[in-house]
């Protein structure tokens, strides 16, 4: 492997890490504060159709984002509701949104082809480029950077704000009041009680964070990298995104690290795919393979820290 | 959980319909805002569930796999084995009777090989359920997170051996082959392919009852999912009895994906089914309960067929059917959630 090609592999990964990550972050939040989110996959592909939509109906890719932040972010709000409010059991609510956030965007998804938006307008879609607004071949420049081209500015504009809102999580976890109450939440909601935090209040703004960045990170899966919907077009990725905040243990930086392996293998094996790999190997096995990493890794990680200790547990307990 | 008694059966049936009810009205808004009146849009959907009697077999038919990976949801759930791999386990063993039905073809006549594939496509589900147990105990992976990761894995894995060993050379369309005409089981109703595997569930699901009620392992089992520390307490095999309720589970999913291949549609193609997430949905909407479990799969079936229809005569997608499903699922544990409190209050109060 020369340069050039690592350079791109991991322009790629950056690509492919970025989703993984911003749903990834929302995620951690979540776990925190002691909710199993599995719902996640849901909400990526409510982003997905909502962002689509927005872009495809308004023309413009930012409001695509934005609707696609604020229809996860309300179908989060009812999880929140059933789950934190109403205190039923996570995990099968988490089940139930999915079915849901499924119905839900094939029914829009054809609804929406039958009244002839079933392609996003060429100029609705995000270009790689650092800033959106200007004609991506104005900063062309940029990208022919070495090394720091690829890497920064060949990307979709999500993937610097992705570096920020991670920054931003890992010193808000880490030196913030808030971090240490998110930290809390998830180890000791009854002492948080006591200390006069609304622990149902908090674990609800947290599950509403989640869902707005996997809607975030859904948009960015249909306006910007594939610049179209398909029907359960995540295909699993907020299942693999539940695995990794596991496999980090909860912490920002093992997260960063993990979605940045994972995004670094989905850009080997595309590139092994269009050498002719798939030729020898059959394409499914390169479909699996992220659902057969995310399980070995969880399987042969370290064993030791525990995660947040009433992680998918209801609070206030009943009886 | 437990509804033993007639009035928590029958707040069971008040609760399910009382969610039902509110969803329906719920979607029959939404429709009725797109432009579709309400009561054509139930009477086409009753229409297409239940409008005759093919229709309704057609509904029974459907409700069948439901049934089982309800069933295999229910007893996972009340051991407290978060078993979500009833996809993957139905995949595999749908691909394991395939596998039986057009390469292996195991001699002998129907009655007696029959049921030997099929109890060893049901023991393929079964291994795939219990490599998350495994997983678990030896390596601590949370199952709720193994079994979701072996269903997409399962999905490749089928996809594999059906463009593979398993595939119909006289196609290019990735399907297998017809299995055997000496596997298949017998239609029962001549016109829809209503087949004796529905029976078989609907009568695994009276034995499950009763084991639940009338059998020392029922018992443990259910304390072992409502407190599995007062189980050890006791003196109870919660490992042990975990992970043969794993087993159960995914061959119950497994016997669903082998009875739809033997029973309905005789091969596998690309595809995609999706009778392990709705049998989550059924479990719930069942409460659970064997027999609620009956009624939730019938609904369930009738909303599928009937969604179906919705969409050839009325152009609405049949995808509102899953809508339709998870709501229920939700409003359901919101119902459980808040009688399962009121029930409780006079006795806190008396205390």
């Amino acid at each position: 492997m020369n340069e050039m090609l690592v350079v791109l592999l991991i322009a790629q990964a950056v690509t492919a890490a970025v989703p993984l990550m911003l749903a990834g972050l929302g995620e951690l939040c979540a776990q925190r504060a002691g909710v199993l989110n599995v719902g996640i996959e849901g909400f990526m592909l409510t982003g997905c159709i909502a962002g689509f939509l927005g872009a495809a109906l308004s023309g413009q890719a930012f409001i695509g984002l934005a609707v696609a932040v604020s229809a996860a972010a309300v179908l989060a709000a009812l999880f929140a509701w059933v789950t934190v409010i109403m205190r039923t059991d996570q995990m099968v609510a988490g089940m139930a949104i999915n079915l849901l956030a499924v119905g839900g965007s094939g029914t829009a998804w054809l609804i929406a082809q039958s009244n002839g938006f079933a392609e996003l307008p060429a100029d609705a879609g995000f270009f790689r480029s650092a800033v959106p607004s200007v004609a991506p071949l104005t900063q062309a420049w940029l990208r022919d950077l070495p090394l720091i081209g690829p890497l920064f500015f060949d990307q979709y504009v999500l993937a610097p704000l992705t570096v920020v809102a991670a920054i931003a999580a890992w010193w808000m976890l880490r030196s913030t009041r808030t971090g240490l109450i998110i930290h809390a939440l998830g180890d000791a909601p009854d002492a948080c009680a006591a200390a006069g935090i609304a622990v149902q209040r908090w674990r609800f703004a947290m599950i509403m964070v989640a869902g707005g960045m996997a809607g975030a990170a859904g948009a960015y899966l249909s306006i910007m990298r594939t610049h179209g919907f398909s029907p359960m077009m995540t295909g699993g990725s907020g299942f693999v995104v539940l695995a990794l905040v596991i496999f980090a243990r909860w912490r920002v930086l093992g997260l960063a690290a993990a979605c940045l392996g994972f995004g670094f293998i989905d850009a080997l094996q595309s590139h092994l795919q269009s050498r002719g790999l798939n030729q020898v190997v059959p394409y499914q096995l390169f479909q699996a393979l992220p659902f057969i990493v995310a399980l070995l890794a969880l399987a042969l990680m370290r064993r030791g820290t525990t995660g947040p200790r009433t992680l998918g547990q209801t609070w206030p307990a009943e009886r | 959980m437990t509804t033993r008694s007639w009035r928590g059966m029958i707040e069971g049936i008040a609760l399910a319909g009382g969610a039902i009810a509110l969803v329906v009205v719920v979607v029959l808004v939404g429709l009725a805002m797109l432009g579709h009146a309400p009561t054509a849009v139930l009477a086409t959907w009753f229409a297409g569930a239940a409008g005759s009697g093919v229709r309704l077999a057609m509904s029974v038919q459907e409700a069948g796999p439901l049934l089982l990976t309800g069933l295999a949801a229910a007893v996972a759930f009340r051991c407290g084995v978060w078993n979500i791999g009833a996809e993957g386990q139905f995949l595999l063993g749908a691909v394991a009777m395939v596998g039986f039905g057009t390469v292996l073809l195991p001699p002998g006549p129907g009655w007696l090989i029959l049921p030997c594939v099929l109890l060893l496509s049901a023991s393929v589900g079964a291994s795939w359920a219990l490599l998350a147990t495994g997983l678990e105990r030896w390596r601590g992976v949370p199952v709720v997170l193994s079994t979701i990761l072996l269903n997409f894995i399962a999905v490749a894995v089928v996809g594999m051996l059906v463009q593979g060993p398993l595939h119909d050379v006289s196609t290019s369309a990735p399907q297998t082959a017809l299995i055997a005409e000496h596997l298949r089981l017998p239609v029962l109703i001549d016109g829809s392919r209503l087949h004796v595997g529905v029976v078989i569930a609907v009568v695994l699901a009276f034995v499950l009852w009763i084991a639940w009620r009338r059998t020392t392992v029922g018992f443990e089992v259910q304390v072992v999912g409502l407190n599995p520390q007062a189980a050890r307490l006791a003196g109870m095999p919660v490992a042990a009895r975990q992970i043969a309720i794993m087993g159960l589970s995914g061959g119950l999913a497994g016997l669903a994906g082998a009875l739809q291949v033997a029973g309905v549609t005789g091969m596998l193609s690309g595809a995609p089914v999706s009778y392990g997430y709705a049998g989550i949905a059924v479990a719930m909407l069942g409460r659970l309960h064997p027999l609620g479990i009956i009624a939730a799969a019938l609904f369930m079936g009738m909303l599928s067929t009937g969604a179906r229809h919705l969409e050839r005569r009325l152009a609405i997608p049949h995808d509102l059917g899953d809508v339709v499903q998870g709501l229920v699922v939700l409003a359901v544990l919101v119902g459980a959630g808040i009688a399962a409190r009121r029930a409780l209050r006079p006795q806190a109060e008396g205390a």
